[in-house]
């Protein structure tokens, strides 16, 4: 059996229900852009006085008496809250109908032992849901879209016993089918008006003329259109919370990891029971002071090894330690599919996936977070442009070395540092670095670059590639760069 | 009378809890090598670098030893195996990485942190103890197939106070993660921990300009001497010290 809730006007009794002022006075609700918003509710008052849906403001606002107000999704939402929870009250399996906002269907089978009878069972829901602060029409039946065209169809408490749904529901209007227009302005033309005359038609003529739809509208009215039901279940993601409140502040970090070790446990426990692995930890301290602090650990590969999330939770603590003393903590964790790996006997050695999450952790509270990583030339004229990007190794491959010849590599200056130059004839002939002479015994340039003229960030440089004598005779290859803007001259690297 | 070879026998039997094979010659296992990818040079090493050891490159600068080390990295990333650079001076070219045919995504880069307003010349020792501790760390987490402790721009009086109890362990550790070691440095200092030690050298030089031609920076001639490979030195005779070249050229270069 199924109990079907339905709150009629559901936006107006949400606006209501924030808004008890407007229950004695007509309004309407308007929805959409300004100014093309247009009427999305009104209460019977209004309605009564002329004001429909789909209205334009300049046509809602033509009725003096009726209050125009924007319609607010917040208002609606606590209302679905509510209803949810009444709903919850009556059965643990529940579904959402979507087309009717508000709408809730609840399977009844075995409810009769705590709440009477089906006739009992829908008034004491009618009850809660009007304590609530909704008025609903509640039906029941053995046919749930049969309960939700009496719901629909037919104001205050409708119980049909199983076996009479097509009786029950004969005498409703067409609209409770929810028909679409084409199919409303068709049957309205046959001059069909209620479900036991689209009941009586033949079932193959109805579908001959109106398509494959015609079916299941067909089975609508005779109230025997069956329905899988899917009940809402609590969400696995948001029940992955653990928290804990101190008796007393805690300043240091060691002492949380016992508590963080315990929580991590429970969470990565309740993950695994459903075959899946922790992709990332949301940590929040309440400080004191009534200050929070928020840390997200997210590995590159989701884990199932409690150690090593520890780990890599302690080690972003370490180096981004709270700034006060900790009253209470807060750990709650996504959860993803585990990392599954096709290993080879024959494959060059690589990382393991927990172990080179905690050895990236550590290397980046050593050097720091920008200092560890793989570098990805950027799209970019400027030399040796570049940005680090996490280290994160495809899988090992077997692979072929090209053979290339090898390029003379630049070891860059950063920053790029002064040195005095002396001239001849506009060619470097001697450089001054780090107090010590150096004379130019070849030279090639200048090349000129430069980039990003239409921003602030423009660059314009003439570099030069120059081998330099020292006076112990030994040799050195530099590229040597001069900033006209800043007439200065800079090191730009060393060829090794 | 017994015979030599039942009193080994007997002597081996009785120290076989202390000393297994106490007077049986060990046989040294071949070590694995990775190949640079440049023949000649992977011929004078006996097949390449190898794993699970030291191997040390000195050399002044413009002696190619960084252009020999890319080569080598880019040789190993292009295998399908990661490596990583633990650079002291920040001086990496992520360009000329690229060009020597890197895969930069299995690159780990390391980068030590700078010290406000000092060189990396004048005051290294935490940038020696922030490299060091980072290749311990990833030696002990293993997976790579080499590391480059990249010390090239720091200098020699600093680099050789660095203890060789510290060589000694990072020497251990390679072997255990099977990991090559490739220290780059100005001058050799890591002495006996070194399983291959390499002098690198500036060879006959390219002039910018022939035949006064417009003057254009085309590349360089380096030597690599092998100065020892503990993987194929011989009870009896030492290999005398072999003299590679290595010709390098600029991007430009190749592009024409």
């Amino acid at each position: 059996m199924y109990a079907v809730l339905y709150p009629p006007n559901f936006s107006a009794q949400a606006a209501v229900r924030e808004r008890p002022e407007l229950r004695k006075k007509p309004f309407a609700l308007l929805d959409g852009e300004p100014p093309t918003d247009t009427v999305h509710a009104a209460n019977k008052a209004a309605r009564s006085i002329g004001v429909e849906v789909g209205m334009t403001r300049l046509q809602a606002e033509t009725f003096p008496e009726v209050a125009c107000l924007r319609r607010v999704i917040a208002h609606e939402s606590s209302a679905h809250t509510a209803l949810h929870t009444v709903a919850c009250m009556f059965s643990p399996r529940i579904e959402q109908v979507d087309a009717h906002p508000g709408t809730y269907a609840l399977d009844i089978g075995g409810m009769d032992t705590l709440f009477g009878d089906s006739l009992q069972l829908a008034n004491k829901l009618r009850q809660s849901i009007m304590a609530a602060g909704f008025i609903a029409n509640v039906a029941v039946a053995q046919n749930l879209y049969a309960a939700a065209c009496l719901a629909y169809g037919r104001a205050g408490v409708s119980v049909v016993p199983p076996g009479y749904e097509a009786n029950a529901i004969g005498q409703l209007p067409l609209r409770v089918l929810d028909l679409s227009p084409d199919h409303e302005a068709t049957l309205h033309a046959w001059g069909i008006r209620t479900c036991s005359e689209l009941a009586a038609l033949s079932e193959d003529e109805l579908i001959a003329r109106l398509g494959q739809s015609a079916k299941r509208l067909h089975a609508l009215a005779r109230g025997n259109w069956t329905h899988l039901m899917v009940p809402l279940e609590p969400s696995f993601e948001a029940g992955l919370v653990e928290r804990m409140d101190l008796d007393f502040p805690v300043e240091v970090i060691e002492p949380l990891l016992f508590l963080l070790a315990r929580m991590t446990d429970s969470l990565l426990e309740r993950v695994k029971n459903t075959a899946r692995a922790i992709a990332s930890l949301r940590l929040v301290l309440n400080l004191d002071g009534g200050r929070r602090h928020e840390r997200i650990v997210r590995p590159a590969l989701p884990l199932q090894d409690t150690q090593t999330l520890l780990k890599l939770l302690q080690l972003d603590l370490e180096a981004h330690p709270p700034s006060g003393a900790v009253l209470g903590l807060e750990l709650s964790a996504q959860s993803a599919a585990p990392h599954r790996a096709q290993h080879g006997l024959f494959l060059p050695q690589a990382p393991e996936a927990g172990r080179l999450e905690v050895l990236l952790a550590r290397l980046r509270k050593l050097l720091g977070e920008q200092r560890v990583g793989s570098p990805e030339l950027t799209d970019d004229h400027r030399p040796n442009a570049f940005r680090v990007v996490p280290f994160a190794p495809p899988p090992p491959a077997q692979g072929m070395a090209r053979t290339l010849s090898v390029p003379t590599a630049l070891r860059v200056c950063r920053p790029p540092q002064i040195i005095g130059v002396s001239l001849d004839r506009n060619t470097p002939a001697s450089i001054f670095w780090e107090g010590i002479k150096y004379v130019v015994r070849e030279v090639a340039g200048p090349w000129r670059v430069s980039g990003q003229w239409w921003s602030e960030a423009n660059w314009c440089r003439e570099e030069w590639d120059v081998r330099l004598l020292k006076a112990d005779e030994t040799e050195r290859v530099c590229r040597i760069a001069f900033d006209p803007r800043s007439r200065s001259w800079y090191l730009q690297g060393t060829y090794d | 009378m017994a015979s030599a070879a039942q009193i080994r026998l007997q002597v081996e039997s009785t120290l076989a809890n202390r000393v297994p094979a106490a007077l049986t010659l060990k046989i040294k296992e071949a070590a694995e090598v990775l190949p640079t990818g440049i023949a000649a040079i992977d011929a004078a090493l006996s097949g390449g670098i190898p794993r699970g050891c030291i191997t040390e490159i000195s050399g002044a600068a413009s002696t190619g030893k960084t252009s020999f080390a890319l080569a080598a990295v880019a040789a190993i990333t292009q295998s399908g195996a990661a490596c990583a650079w633990v650079d002291v001076s920040d001086s990496l070219s992520p360009e000329s990485a690229a060009a020597a045919g890197i895969v930069l995504k299995r690159l780990l880069w390391l980068r030590t942190v700078p010290e406000r307003k000092q060189r990396v010349t004048s005051k290294p020792w935490s940038h020696l103890e922030q490299a060091l501790k980072a290749t311990d760390l990833l030696l002990q987490a293993g997976g790579f197939a080499a590391i480059v402790l990249d010390m090239s721009d720091v200098f020699p009086k600093h680099v050789t106070r660095i203890p060789l109890a510290t060589w000694y362990r990072l020497r251990l550790a390679a072997e255990q993660a099977r990991t090559a070691l490739i220290f780059l440095t100005q001058s050799p200092c890591v002495g006996s921990c070194a399983a291959l030690s390499l002098r690198a050298e500036q060879s006959s030089v390219m002039p910018f300009s022939v035949d006064k031609e417009t003057a254009l920076f085309e590349g360089q001639q380096y030597d690599l001497v092998r100065e020892r490979n503990r993987n194929e030195v011989s009870a009896v005779f030492k290999k005398p010290a072999a003299r590679v070249e290595l010709n390098t050229e600029t991007l430009w270069t190749r592009a024409r």
